[in-house]
């Protein structure tokens, strides 16, 4: 059994419903990453989860209790779980000492201990010459880092973080990430984690879960998310894509608007009549000449091309007037205007229900 | 385990939100809207026989000396307004936007000011400029020797009255102008001179539209002030032989009282104020001055050069006006025998402070009541605000909304229509609360809880939700959090409220007078009844007496960070 589980949750706020009937499995010591746009309801279901909002439906269950229902909300206090705030919410009036020692004091452990296992946690997190410090005379990366350090010493049943990388900058966000997955390494927590960034949910993640409108869209690997979206709006959402819609043509092939017959290599294109194929920008192929196979081949005319440094980025307009976006090396240059064939292979083709 | 905490969960859950809000929208209801309704209510019933009628309206627009007195009041007020704007604007540019030395203590001057109540600022006046016993005049008639019919000036008109409320509203305008000026960023004047318009331009034609809504607000409230004020029209008004609508009201209560009549012409008071009010509030609310909230670097300084000498005398001059020469004359005076006396060892003297203090049986029972009145409202509404923007706030009961409404409306209620309610409310066989101190308790809770409201919200909205919740999933109970993390942060502005609340309510007269018996007399009525009497020394007394314990309590709230301290010192 799931060690947390979220079953059928629903949240609304007046008419507006903004978790629609969750469910998902966390098993004991996974990393979970709840990813989606803004307004996608991730960070009222970690709220949820958190115990600072009740729910309007379904149930959350750790190790097989519940703890929130409609019935009746376990408060925050009593889940021994700990959580990493967007805005890393450390208290202003203490120093870092006193903000990590505090969840300690609170379950009454004896004074020699809660200044050991801080000092062992704030060494941990190269925090340890700081200790006397306030909040307000801290870098926003070693905030982040108290913040982390405090969450953690109380050795919480479930880790929950919100954005917790939303406030620093590019070059600190990329170290936080990798430090956030090897300390998880270490401690082995049952981790919650919203973002809205692919990178670092593909990072830190050993799920992750898309989330749209309140719902659950698909949860996998990383892999499982980037190879094998299930919809259209995971496979935009997780690296980009292109979409090309139509109809199901066979078994195995699908027959987009501008004439052309896609054989797609995986995903579902039966069910539906209307249906569409994902290939990824970088996997179509780009010639000047037609490179010689008959099928999952066009042509089109270059309207946009933009030299990025480590390869160059094209905008093909194909028959029908549909956009297809694609890259190509550095040493593929080829100017606006002119003709070039474009090959999708089958394989790369995934065809999605719609 | 999970089970025992999920059912103290609950229970707090009930046991403590929903009752607290309950409670605390009865205690508001009955504080706000009770006074409100008796005063509808009275107002159509008959003073006469008792039964329904429109008899009191229909006298409110039938009785010239009513009507004559609205018009009176609203004139006067429109002086005020102009008066402050007039003075207080110019000051503002000069003290934010230039190099006058000594711009840091002005501003503290001008703050002290608002310190000072404005009914003992009209005393004061009475000391310096009334027609005979006035000490301009003396002054005046010695260096020419003129006979005792010749005066310079003479406070008892309508335009002395006038002069000495603006004295005490300007602070207002002052204010809200120069701090709008700290904020209007220099890049906005920057670009207006990268245009190519001189430093003159830029002024007329980018700041002044910038601060033209501050001024307009702070203009309002010196209108508003004026218009409700009660002390300082009975005090000048009265010897005058004119009435303005406060005093009016007040003449309405003597005997035979005309309660239903009172009530009636307390109600377009009460109008004009929610009118005004709402006009203030559009005012700044506007969104093209939204710069008014933000703050781009620092705001650009003129140079006065040749014109610094006139700079100083214009700001030197007003400050004796409004500040130092009335607080000389009632330094003078109380410790002098007597108005007219000139100053030398042989006319100093601590009779009055010996009269206040050991002779006059009034005194002790007033000053005991005053600060015991002062403490307990102070205490009982900081607690209120805290809980009411605690609730509001972090939105923790449904409808909490309500309350803050509730808790803001009775800035909207001049304090002697207050004061007519709570009479009409109180003073009957039911309560007979009237000549007891908590029928005074519930007026100055009421009157204050705006200001304490104001002061808590915006505090509470200053304190991350996050910071609680940290606390909360740390696994910390509601109050635990409340105590350890909240309370903390909030320490200094509880303290700073509780002082604003105090001073305020100390200095109340206008809803006092009308509450107040023998047996429940407080210093500003005091100070009121022996300025009938021409009892100046005395009243000097008590006034410093005021005035030391408002500035003590201003001190420890300035030694507080994050006071108004703080927002003063931010730049000289």
């Amino acid at each position: 059994m799931a060690f947390l589980e979220l079953d059928g949750l629903t949240k609304s706020y007046g008419s507006l419903t903004v978790v629609k009937g969750v469910n998902l499995s966390v098993d004991q010591g996974k990393l979970v990453c709840l990813l989606g746009p803004s307004g996608c309801g991730k960070t009222t279901t970690l709220r949820l989860i958190a115990g600072f909002a009740p729910a309007n439906g379904g149930e959350i269950r750790v190790g097989g209790k519940v703890v929130s229902s409609s019935r009746g909300t376990v408060p925050p206090e009593a889940r021994n779980m700990s959580m990493i705030f967007q805005s890393y919410a450390l208290w202003p009036h203490m120093t870092v000492f006193e903000n990590v020692a505090y969840g300690l004091k609170l379950r009454r452990m004896p004074q020699s201990q809660v200044t050991e296992l801080v000092r062992t946690i704030l060494t941990a997190t190269q925090l340890i010459q700081l200790a006397d410090r306030y909040p307000g005379e801290l870098s926003g990366g070693q905030q982040q880092r108290v913040s982390l350090a405090r969450a953690l010493v109380i050795k919480p049943e479930i880790l929950l973080l919100d954005e917790p990388l939303s406030n620093l900058d590019a070059n600190l966000r990329e170290e936080m990430r990798f430090e956030i997955r090897r300390l998880h390494d270490e401690f082995r927590y049952t981790t919650v984690y919203v973002t809205h960034d692919q990178a670092e949910a593909m990072t830190t993640a050993d799920i992750i879960v898309v989330m749209n409108d309140g719902r659950i869209e698909q949860s996998g690997s990383p892999e499982d998310i980037y190879e094998r979206p299930a919809t259209e709006f995971v496979a935009r959402f997780i690296g980009g894509t292109n979409i090309l819609s139509g109809t199901r043509n066979d078994k195995e092939s699908v027959l987009c608007q501008s004439g052309l017959v896609l054989r797609c290599g995986n995903g579902t294109a039966d069910g539906t009549t209307k249906t569409a194929v994902s290939i990824r920008h970088h996997d179509i192929e780009l010639s000047t000449k037609p490179n010689g196979a008959n099928t999952n081949t066009t042509i089109g005319t270059v309207t946009r091309q933009i030299y990025l440094g480590s390869h160059r980025d094209y905008l093909v307009s194909i028959a029908g007037g549909e956009m297809v976006r694609t890259v190509a090396p550095v040493n593929v240059a080829i100017p606006v205007g002119q003709e070039v064939w474009l090959h999708f292979p089958p394989e790369k083709c995934r065809a999605l229900a719609q | 385990m999970t089970s025992i905490a999920q059912v103290q969960g609950r229970r707090s859950g009930i046991d403590l939100s929903w009752p607290t809000f309950a409670l605390l929208s009865l205690i508001l209801s009955v504080l706000v809207l009770l006074p409100l309704f008796w005063l509808a209510f009275y107002s159509f019933r008959s003073d006469t026989g008792g039964g329904a009628t429109l008899d009191n309206f229909i006298a409110l627009v039938a009785d010239p000396t009513l009507l004559r007195a609205y018009g009176l009041a609203i004139a006067m007020a429109l002086g005020v307004g102009l008066l402050s704007c007039v003075v207080a604007t110019p000051m503002a540019w000069l003290v934010a936007r230039t190099d006058l030395p000594g711009r840091r203590i002005i501003r503290m001057l001008v703050t002290a000011s608002f310190v000072t109540p404005p009914f003992l600022g009209a005393i004061a006046y009475e000391i310096l400029a009334a027609p005979n016993s006035g000490l301009v005049n003396i002054i005046y008639r010695s260096v020419f020797r003129l006979d005792s019919s010749q005066y310079l000036v003479n406070i008892y008109t309508f335009g002395g009255l006038i002069f000495a409320i603006a004295c005490f509203t300007f602070p207002y305008v002052f204010t809200l102008v120069a701090n709008a000026l700290d904020k209007v960023p220099s890049d906005l004047e920057d670009a207006s001179s990268i245009l190519g318009g001189k430093s003159m331009t830029t002024l007329r034609k980018v700041t002044i539209p910038l601060v033209l809504p501050a001024m307009l607000a702070g203009t309002l409230i010196a209108i508003l002030q004026a218009l409700t004020m009660f002390g300082s029209p009975a005090i000048l008004a009265l010897p005058a032989g004119f009435h303005v609508i406060t005093t009016k009201i007040w003449s309405l209560f003597q005997f035979p009282p005309r309660l239903g009549l009172a009530a009636a012409a307390a109600l377009p008071l009460l109008i004009i104020t929610i009118i005004l009010l709402r006009a203030q509030k559009s005012i700044l609310g506007r969104k093209g001055y939204t710069v008014l909230g933000g703050k781009s670097g620092t705001p650009r300084v003129t140079e006065l050069g040749r014109w610094k000498w006139a700079a100083i005398l214009f700001v030197f001059s007003i400050l004796s006006l409004t500040i130092l020469l009335p607080y000389l004359a009632i330094l003078k005076t109380a410790f002098t025998g007597t108005v007219g006396d000139p100053i030398n060892l042989s006319t100093l003297t601590l009779s009055h402070w010996r009269f206040v203090l050991f002779e006059f049986s009034a005194t002790q029972l007033a000053l005991r009541n005053t600060f015991l009145l002062g403490f307990l409202t102070a205490t009982a509404v900081t607690a209120i605000a805290l809980i009411v923007s605690y609730l509001v706030t972090r939105r923790s009961v449904p409808g909490s909304r309500f309350l803050g409404v509730l808790a803001t409306a009775p800035v909207a209620i001049p304090g002697i229509v207050l004061g007519v309610g709570l009479f009409l409310s109180y003073a009957n066989p039911t309560f007979q609360l009237y000549g007891t101190i908590w029928i005074l308790l519930i007026a100055f809770m009421t009157i204050e809880l705006p200001a304490g409201y104001q002061q808590m919200s915006s505090a509470f909205s200053g304190v991350h939700p996050e910071l609680e919740e940290a606390g909360r999933i740390m696994g910390a109970s509601r109050l635990r959090t409340l105590w350890d993390i909240t309370a903390p942060l909030l320490r200094t502005s509880v303290v700073a409220a509780w002082c604003f609340v105090f001073v305020g309510t100390i200095r109340e007269l206008s809803a006092t007078i009308l509450l107040t018996t023998a047996n429940t007399k407080l210093v500003s009525v005091i100070i009121y009844d022996l300025n009938e009497s021409g009892d100046l020394g005395a009243i000097c007394v008590l006034g410093i007496i005021l005035l030391a314990a408002s500035f003590a309590v201003v001190f420890v709230a300035n030694r507080v960070p994050v006071l108004g301290g703080s927002q003063m010192n931010a730049r000289g």
